[in-house]
């Protein structure tokens, strides 16, 4: 079956004909091309411009002039802003989870938003807990007497709307300015992540499964609901999809695994399927034990992959769901452009055939000491990407 | 006394109600130092097999962070038996996550591993500019030098940590291993480490080649 874009006559590089390809895409139907995505940080994109990344993030109109800078650099069929972090609202909360490292970047460290003891109380009430105990945890800023509490998350939600509504201007224009398809999305988190990244931490979680399994299936029941809502709102256009970053798995025995990770985190991805989205599944490090699973999951399902053996990876689910990712990002930094190409090559040769695959690297591309030579590789390898992944 | 080898299958078999109750009994039994010290024995025997099973694909991530949370347990218990002289360390390591980067989880394996495995460790954090290792080696002089990250843009800071041990006249004291999600053989080479591993019980075990040489 060839791809809507081809029988209505749409440009490839049209916005229509881009949002296209990822309508065909996302339905399962082979699209006119594989399409692309520069997987650029925005940091990445930052410091491509010559600009300081602290000083950006701080001052988002200028990221304008930055992704502007990073369309007319890098073929890519979709705005590069991938999982942005803004800094104002975190540090008006006093955020612990995401916070800003010397490099400007900002990440997410270990914490600890509920303790082992208080496992009870979060199953029996999510949302009273993390209203009241685990929020004031993570966010320093809201630990404090109700009226100042107010106030802060009235500055908090101010500058998070006035951040958003300036990103979504740069983002309107530039799919405007260089007929780039528009996908929305939203990000949600699978249960026993989530319970992981924002309550226990990683290495709590990890005594928990042994000290209190039980109280650990029952977390990810418990927050199974907020977490569909989570995904659910704003609601997403077509094309578009909810984002679920996968974390913990591969670093669980299988046994683990299949008690207290799968059945929440399948409940939620059937969930949003049922209600009409596509899912993009983030899949982090190696999933190769878990491939079995992963076929399991709703058709159609987006999986971008970090590691493993993607000649596999299609054999076992290229028929089912959509694959991506797998090309390292690492090997910008340390590969010449040949080397950079080749592995291009050899995942289009394997990953292509039949549709059902969208080009991205293996993770995003962070900011580093060399970046004109990844630039340099970057663009060889999009434009190699789009010139030969043609169907 | 202390049935030592029922000790060091409760540590391998991450068995942490078992490990409690025999080194509770066995410090309430008012030993000695030389008896305590083969008790640390007992323990890094255990996460040996931990180090092991993990290199076979039994274990995973996880196992080995409740192993080095089981380590750390077995020391706090141990430590008013054990006493102030202790056994010769196996060697020192300078350990850090390296600037522009806040994770630490990859980083406090190996620590706990290597500290099982006898190393003197000495952590700095997270997020650690060139000139925190410079000035760590030169009070310490360590025989290894260990350089963790997460993101990739670690390599980077990798690569300019190694550059900045070189112009300090360094870089031939030490031999220097990275860890973490990132490197390659690829990596290693560009950032000129001696080493590179993203498993912990591997990093000790080239550790260990390196100070038995």
């Amino acid at each position: 079956m060839s791809g809507m874009g081809e029988q209505l006559g749409l440009s490839q590089t049209s916005g229509e004909g881009r949002t296209q390809l990822f309508k065909d895409l996302f339905a399962g139907i082979k699209p006119q091309r594989v399409p692309l995505t520069n997987s650029s940080s925005v940091e990445f994109s930052i410091a491509h411009a010559g600009l300081n990344i602290a000083e950006v993030l701080w001052d988002l109109p200028k990221l304008e002039y930055v992704l502007d800078k990073a369309c007319r650099d890098f073929i890519s069929d979709t705005v590069p802003i991938g999982g942005i972090r803004i800094p104002s609202y975190y540090q008006i909360l006093g955020s612990r989870p995401i916070v800003m490292s010397s490099s400007g970047f900002m990440q997410h460290p270990e914490v600890v938003g509920l303790l082992a003891e208080e496992y009870d109380e979060f199953i029996s009430s999510p949302y009273n807990c993390i209203v009241e105990k685990i929020i004031p945890r993570l966010y320093t800023a809201l630990d404090t007497e109700p009226d100042k509490k107010a106030l802060t998350l009235a500055k908090a939600m101010k500058a998070y709307c006035d951040d958003y509504a300036v990103l979504g201007d740069i983002r309107a224009k530039l799919i405007e300015k260089y007929g780039l398809a528009s996908l929305s999305s939203v990000t949600s988190e699978a249960p026993f992540d989530f319970v992981a990244d924002f309550l226990r931490g990683f290495k709590g979680i990890i005594g928990d499964l042994r000290r209190y399994p039980g109280k650990v299936a029952a977390a990810c029941e418990a927050i199974l609901p907020y977490l569909i809502k989570k995904g659910s709102s704003p609601d997403i256009n077509n094309p578009g999809f909810v984002f679920l970053p996968l974390h913990m798995a591969p670093y669980l025995r299988p046994n683990d695994f299949e008690k207290f990770y799968w059945p929440t985190f399948k409940a939620l991805v059937e969930a949003f399927v049922e209600a009409g989205k596509t899912v993009n599944l983030f899949v982090e490090s190696d999933w190769m034990r878990y491939l079995p699973y992963l076929y399991e999951l709703p058709e159609n399902t987006v999986m971008r992959f970090e590691f493993g053996e993607p000649g596999v990876v299609k054999k076992e689910l290229g028929e089912r769901h959509i694959l991506s990712g797998f090309y390292p990002a690492t090997l910008l930094q340390t590969g010449s452009k040949q080397q950079c190409l080749d592995q291009a090559k050899e995942l289009l040769e394997i990953l292509a055939p039949g549709g059902r695959y969208w080009f991205q690297l293996d993770k995003q591309i962070l900011p580093c000491n060399n970046t004109e030579k990844v630039a340099n590789n970057l663009q060889a390898v999009l434009q190699y990407v789009y010139d030969n992944g043609k169907y | 006394m202390i049935d030592l080898s029922l000790l060091a299958k409760a540590v391998g078999d991450l068995d942490e109600d078992k490990m409690l109750e025999l080194l509770t009994e066995f410090v309430a039994s008012n030993p000695t130092e030389d008896e305590a010290q083969t008790v640390v024995g007992a323990c890094q025997k255990g996460m040996e097999v931990v180090g092991d099973l993990f290199e076979c694909g039994e274990y995973f991530v996880g196992d080995l962070i409740f192993a080095g949370e089981l380590m750390t347990q077995s020391m706090d218990i141990l430590k008013p038996v054990i006493g102030s002289g202790g056994e010769a360390k196996a060697g020192k390591i300078v350990l850090a996550t390296v600037e522009g980067d806040l994770h630490d989880i990859g980083k406090n394996i190996f620590r706990s591993m290597a500290e099982a495995a006898g190393f003197e460790i000495h952590d700095l954090g997270i997020d650690q500019k060139p000139e925190a290792f410079i000035q760590k080696i030169k009070e310490v002089q360590p025989e290894i030098v260990g350089m963790s990250g997460v993101l990739t843009l670690a390599l980077e800071s990798m690569k300019k940590t190694v550059e900045k041990l070189q112009e300090a006249g360094l870089r031939d004291t030490v031999k220097i291993i990275i860890g973490g999600n990132p490197v390659t053989v690829e990596a290693c080479k560009y950032i000129g480490a001696d080493a590179f591993t993203t498993s912990a019980a591997e990093g000790v075990k080239i550790c260990q080649a390196w100070v038995n040489n």
